[in-house]
């Protein structure tokens, strides 16, 4: 995966305050989200909102990741990468996966819907999700949903060609400062 | 039926506290919930509600005084909620209180949802962090 980090790196490489690239499996989650929750910033609430968007993405590489290593406990974990911009008046998080290239326009379309809802309707949508039953097909877009609802803005995402089959996914959300 | 204790923990992974009492009728979920497993962790739980609620059939207090948990956990609650209304339905007396940070826009309208979801009365408590 190092050459699609250095593109990754090259377009997000600005004010970056925190990045990781490896397996996504629970201890590297959670070591890193107490991380943020505690000394991303002086603003505790801004930590916690960012903490719960990273969990929330954060796990679907660990599930939906194309390229996977073993844990020392022998369990299967998705890798990306993740960093984190403090720019002026927002923080950035960024995080990307190796995807089936198949797969683009299913996430594609993901996106799209959910950057259609107002709050509300996103609202709604989350309740939809969460009635599904755990683990069923789809279920893994409530993560989505609950980043676009925490962080009050659009879910931005784009895709670099790795090779014929496969892509790399990127999904960027702003995190304004000023609730 | 016996009661479950759990110690929450902040280590791997996010563990919140359980206090579920078949003598009282109290029951606590308290701290924070992200979890390796999250239907092996609340699976029990959800079946010592069932249990309580259609064999011990006492007044059941439930107190929600979780900070933070992930989406996959909300799932859980909603299953936990919709035994309480089920029992509610069938006459079971219940309270359940909901305590949040009273800055905390996103678990406020996450309790409001709960509401909608499962038609029960949900007791919002806010505190100040």
């Amino acid at each position: 995966m190092s050459a699609t980090k250095s593109v990754f790196t090259r377009l997000t490489g600005k004010n970056i305050v925190m990045s990781y690239t490896g397996p996504f499996d629970g201890q590297v989650l959670s070591m890193f989200g107490k991380n943020i929750e505690h000394s991303i910033s002086a603003d505790k609430k801004l930590n916690k909102t960012i903490f719960k968007v990273f969990i929330e993405l954060a796990q679907n590489v660990s599930y939906y990741s194309n390229e996977q290593e073993q844990t020392k406990k022998g369990e299967s974990s998705g890798v990306g990468t993740f960093i984190i911009q403090n720019n002026d008046d927002h923080y950035n998080f960024i995080l990307g996966n190796p995807i089936d290239k198949k797969h683009e326009i299913i996430l594609k379309d993901k996106c799209d819907k959910i950057n259609s809802y107002d709050r509300d309707g996103l609202r709604t949508f989350k309740r939809e999700l969460r009635k599904l039953p755990q683990g069923e097909r789809g279920t893994g877009n409530i993560g989505l949903v609950q980043a676009a609802l925490l962080s009050r803005n659009p879910l931005n995402v784009s895709f670099i060609e790795i090779e014929k089959e496969k892509s790399f996914y990127i999904i960027a959300v702003k995190i304004n400062k000023e609730a | 039926m016996e009661n479950i204790h759990i110690e929450g923990s902040h280590t791997n992974f996010f563990i919140p506290t359980v206090d579920f009492n078949s003598e009282t009728g109290y029951c606590l979920l308290e701290g924070e919930s992200f979890l390796e497993d999250t239907i092996e962790f609340y699976d029990p739980l959800i079946q010592w509600l069932e249990e309580f609620t259609t064999e011990v059939k006492n007044p059941l207090t439930f107190e929600i005084k979780l900070t933070y948990f992930n989406t996959s956990t909300s799932r859980s609650i909603l299953d936990l909620l919709n035994i309480i209304k089920d029992y509610e339905e069938d006459g079971g007396e219940v309270l359940i209180n909901w305590y949040y940070d009273e800055d905390d826009i996103d678990m406020e309208e996450d309790i409001e949802d709960y509401m909608l979801d499962t038609g029960l009365e949900i007791e919002m408590i806010p505190f100040e962090d």
